[in-house]
């Protein structure tokens, strides 16, 4: 792997750490994955450095690998799904200590705080992963169509589509669990 | 425009990301549509809501992580520095050598303690038993020598 100077990884850590693990973290929904995927888009990034284009901008370039890492771990996940049909849902390979109310008396507050909070985030998890990424990148991230064209590798008609579509999609979503108060189906 | 606007024109719009001729012919079109509006009102709450969600920042430690394992030489641990034999070579050398100095001085100051009027009469006592012989001594070799002395010829004697 060829090794960067550090105090030129240090600056592009510096400019893309954050908004690398802040869509990595969207798009996966937990932080053990957000983690995983943003050692292997460094990683990534780091192994083709010879294919970097200094003339566009490194955040840009990077999200493009991490949304490439995570849609190969979609296809996997996806694979796997379809030849364990059989595996036991969540619910019922949970033991009674995960489904029982906990002894610690401040649990629940901080529950539901979590997932007032998470209610995006969760309405997020609803979503198909191309119209995700978008979302994500438009509204949290305020990249153009343009950027956002160049990271997902297709035409800007297609996101501008895709915008619009996840958009209706976390609304409904979104007003689910406002109704249900912010609880998971 | 016949009737209600294009969705994901409408979406466009709301992100500012339409060309001034298709942004003029939306306004046109909302300024007589309420449901138009609504839905562009809909749409901005959607994406207030998710502009408004807490950022994950990447975690200090993952950061460090990440440095530690990508970049040669930068950010190391507080204890890595100490761990390189250029430091830790001469500062082990000076610490033998204070141990070795320290266990001398430790050494003479012990002998210095020790209290000499025991061992200096021990030491006399033992002369003194040495010029006694043992018994069988007194029984053979002392008596042996007494008679030798008297058998002997004068001129040895002298």
């Amino acid at each position: 792997m060829e090794r960067m100077e550090p105090q030129a990884f240090a600056d592009l850590l510096r400019q893309a750490g954050d908004k690398a693990y802040n869509f990595a973290y969207r798009l996966a929904g937990n932080e053990q994955d957000a983690r995983d995927l943003v050692q292997e888009a460094f990683a990534r990034a780091l192994e083709h450095s010879g294919t970097y284009d200094p003339a566009r901008a490194f955040d840009s370039w990077l999200l493009r690998i991490l949304h490439n890492v995570f849609l190969d771990g979609v296809r996997r996940l996806a694979h796997r799904s379809t030849v364990s049909l059989d595996a036991p849902t969540p619910v019922e390979d949970s033991s009674w200590e995960d489904i029982l109310p906990s002894k610690d008396p401040t649990a629940p507050d901080e529950l539901i705080r979590r997932e007032s909070i998470d209610l995006v985030q969760l309405a997020l998890e609803k979503l198909p992963a191309h119209y995700k990424a978008a979302i994500v990148l438009c509204d949290m991230e305020g990249m153009s169509y343009d950027e956002i064209a160049k990271i997902m590798d297709v035409p800007v008609g297609t996101i501008r589509s895709r915008i619009h579509q996840g958009r209706l999609l976390a609304r409904k979503a979104y007003e689910e669990l406002e109704r249900s108060g912010g609880r998971r189906q | 425009m016949n009737g209600h606007a294009d969705g994901p024109e409408l979406s466009a719009y709301l992100d500012g990301a339409l060309a001034p001729e298709p942004r003029a012919r939306v306004e046109f079109h909302m300024s007589s549509c309420a449901d138009c509006r609504a839905e562009l009102a809909s749409l901005r709450h959607m994406k207030l809501a998710l502009s408004s969600a807490p950022r994950r920042n990447l975690p200090p430690d993952l950061k460090l992580a990440l440095e530690r394992r990508f970049v040669t030489g930068a950010a190391e641990p507080w204890y890595a520095a100490a761990l390189r034999p250029v430091v830790w070579a001469p500062a082990g050398a000076l610490a033998l050598a204070t141990l070795v100095v320290g266990f001398w001085l430790h050494s003479a100051s012990t002998l210095e303690e020790v209290p000499l009027e025991p061992l200096l009469a021990a030491h006399a006592r033992y002369s003194a038993e040495a010029l006694v012989p043992e018994d069988n001594l007194v029984a053979s070799n002392y008596s042996d020598q007494l008679s030798d002395l008297g058998d002997a010829p004068e001129s040895d004697l002298q």
